[in-house]
């Protein structure tokens, strides 16, 4: 069974880890171990398991991005632990390494899993591990965001359990008892047969409860407080990737509603609810994204937009816009984590990676200090804003001409949303980069990680622009059977 | 109306009350003792849809939640109150009857939204779905009128509680899913008991009014 490979891996590395070893050991032994991990995701492509933990396409195309990323972000880690080792105590770094795996093995069992049981305890499991991540510091501000953190997730992750038992139930008159209602591929089979009041009433409870999880208005309170708080590797990269498997989830109970109602089942069409809330996250990015002095809760608050465009891709539905809200989900997985990178380097020019030294007006200027650093990171904020050489522009183009031809109501409020979000990342753009440094600014010496940044955004342009026919008619087939 | 459905309603009542009284409840002790009769009861609920069902995991989810939740998470709990002192503590948030009628509003809607569904072969779930999504829906509710991080806990436990209360009801769910939950509550209560220990520490008191550091700093 090499899909259980990627997933135990780090479940059970992390033990080791959270006991032994220095802070440097252990960022070392953890990029080991995901970059086992990522080819291990790789491997799954042709051995995509069976029976509870079985990849479909989508998992299995999540699951190597998942990859992906959590390698990059345990290479940059090194340097991260590097420069703030003095920071925590040994004992906190080892439990620090822990959850970066426990969140790894999680999230890919949240991706794999074909069982919506399973589904549920892996995301249960990530957010405890975040939970502890965001605290690790200890400050006053890191112990509110951690429970903040808990206590929202904990009400997400109860009304999700409730929605799931609900979905299992309205699975009864189709497959009766046993774990064959819990699996996806059955229940999408037979979705037309389900009870489709029961269906309305679990669909509703699931989107509130990974809604919170996806952080999608307004249940979104906990995320920016969790980005700005915690040890930036991970709760920001490693935590991002959580939000991809709620909304991933989302999309699979969508599917089931939306078969049920197309069928006649007596469901109602999931396409409002995800818009409303969709629409809501966008608009409520756009206007408090101005408003943010801190660069972590800045990009925090962006976070939130993005999983709105995808939410009302996904509530616009059709083959098209549900492709471009996954298009949409990778590339910004891609940038956001990219983005990240950058900003612990260019934090860490200015002296300290520490919660608090992310302020816009204290890294002003970057220029000044290295220029590749503020090229990578001033590369990742114009590839935010979807304006053309930005991959975004490619998937958001996409999604709103979807919305134009499905949904017309919704494509006033979308663009609307869309360029304020757009403006407010601009107007930090010219200053960050160009602006006048603060006194006693020193250039600094060009860190490994702007390769990284680079791959990132070589990358992103490579799948937006130039994706492989073959890879396309993939992701084409997989989004119309999803629709 | 056969003894099975009487009973299994029966309890499901009474775990139902003890939700709501504890919005009653002003003090921590008070509270505790109702969650802890509340798991009781559940694992009694547990104990006797195994034997209605004839299901042997059923059993295991009763011994599971009797061991956990109904002596080793009370005594857990029991233990952080004298630690710290908070045996004669008071703590109002919002006025205990405007509470109260919030809470009968919850049932209310919980009702409402359950009776749409169509009575047939999932009859005995219907009345059960109502009543454990009321217990979630309190659970909640408690979390959002405590100020104390403890009382908050204590309503995410409820909240949970009723969970389990839904999926015992449910014919042939699988065990995973009940022992799962366990397993994933005891965990989240460890990470939170060093919550409480981090934030006595730096704040001097559990009420949560006081941590608003990030409020303070303007974000």
């Amino acid at each position: 069974m090499i899909i259980l490979l990627p997933i135990l891996l780090p479940l059970l590395a992390a033990l080791p880890l959270g006991l032994l070893g220095s802070p440097r050991q252990g960022a070392i032994a953890n990029a080991g171990l995901t970059a086992l991990v990522f080819g291990l995701t790789l491997l799954v492509f042709w051995a995509p398991g069976a029976g509870l933990v079985r990849a479909d396409r989508l998992g299995l195309i999540f699951g190597a991005l998942t990859g992906f990323v959590g390698l990059t972000t345990a290479l940059a880690n090194i340097a991260y632990v590097r420069g703030a080792a003095p920071r925590l105590s040994v004992r906190r770094w080892r439990v620090y390494h822990a959850m970066c795996q426990v969140v790894l093995g999680s999230v890919l069992l949240g991706l794999y899993a074909d069982n919506i049981g399973l589904l549920w305890a892996a995301l249960e499991g990530a957010t405890i591990a975040a939970t502890l991540g965001v605290s690790l510091p200890r400050t006053p501000s890191a112990l509110e965001a951690g429970w903040k953190y808990f206590i929202l997730g904990g009400v997400g992750i109860g009304l999700a359990l409730f929605g799931t038992m609900l979905v299992y139930l309205a699975a009864q008159p189709a497959l009766g008892p046993g774990f064959g209602a819990m699996s996806f591929s059955a229940l999408s089979a037979h979705a037309a047969h389900m009870d489709g009041t029961l269906l309305t009433l679990a669909f509703v409870f699931i989107l509130f409860g990974y809604g919170t999880k996806a952080a999608l208005v307004p249940l979104h309170g906990w995320l920016p407080d969790a980005y700005a708080e915690g040890p930036v590797p991970l709760t920001t990269m490693l935590s991002g990737l959580i939000l991809n498997v709620a909304l991933i989830a989302i999309l699979r109970f969508r599917h089931l509603l939306q078969a049920n109602f197309t069928a006649g089942g007596g469901a109602m069409a999931p396409g409002p609810f995800l818009l409303t809330l969709g629409l809501a996250s966008i608009l409520l990015t756009a206007f408090s994204l101005t408003r943010r002095r801190d660069a972590r809760r800045f990009f925090g608050f962006s976070s939130i937009e993005q999983s709105g465009i995808t939410a009302v891709a996904f509530g616009v539905g059709g083959a098209w816009a549900i492709f471009g809200g996954l298009l949409h989900m990778v590339l910004q997985t891609l940038i956001k984590s990219a983005l990240f990178q950058g900003l612990i380097r260019a934090a860490e020019l200015r002296g300290s990676t520490a919660p608090g030294h992310y302020g816009f007006s204290h890294l002003r200027g970057l220029f000044h200090a290295n220029k590749y650093v503020a090229w990578g990171l001033g590369g990742c904020m114009f590839a935010l804003t979807g304006l053309p050489p930005s991959g975004l522009f490619v998937s958001e183009f996409i999604i709103v001409s979807q919305t134009i031809q499905r949904a017309p109501w919704a494509s006033l409020p979308l663009g609307l949303g869309l360029m304020l979000c757009a403006i407010a990342i601009l107007r930090q753009f010219g200053p960050l980069l160009f602006g006048p440094a603060p006194p006693r600014t020193k250039p600094g010496a060009t860190p490994m990680v702007t390769h990284l940044v680079a791959l990132h955004l070589a990358i992103m342009v490579a799948i937006a622009f130039f994706m492989p026919p073959v890879v396309a008619h993939m992701l084409l087939g997989l989004t119309g059977r999803l629709q | 109306m056969n003894l099975t459905f009487s009973l299994a309603h029966l309890m499901g009542g009474i775990i139902l009350l003890c939700a709501f009284s504890m919005l009653s409840q002003r003090r921590l002790a008070a509270m505790i003792t109702l969650y802890q009769m509340q798991a009781l009861l559940l694992s009694a609920a547990a104990f006797w849809q195994g034997y209605a069902q004839g299901e042997v995991s059923l059993y295991l989810t009763g011994l599971i939640t009797l061991g956990i939740k109904g002596l080793a998470l009370p005594f857990a709990l029991r233990q952080i109150v004298l630690r710290f002192n908070m045996i004669r503590a008071v703590e109002t948030a919002m006025p205990l009857i405007l509470s109260m009628i919030l809470g009968l509003a919850l049932i209310g809607i919980a009702v409402l939204v359950v009776l749409p569904i169509a009575p047939g072969a999932i009859s005995l779930t219907r009345e059960d779905l109502a009543m454990s999504l009321s217990v979630v829906l309190l659970g909640l509710l408690v979390m959002i009128v405590r100020r104390s991080a403890l009382a908050q806990i204590i309503g995410f436990l409820c909240t949970e509680n009723g969970l389990v209360l839904a999926a015992i009801g449910m014919p042939g769910m699988p065990f995973v899913a009940e022992f799962s939950v366990a397993l994933l509550v005891l965990l989240a209560f460890l990470v939170v008991g060093v919550f409480l220990f981090r934030i006595r520490e730096h704040f001097d008191t559990l009420d949560l009014t006081g941590i608003e550091e990030i409020e303070r700093r303007g974000r």
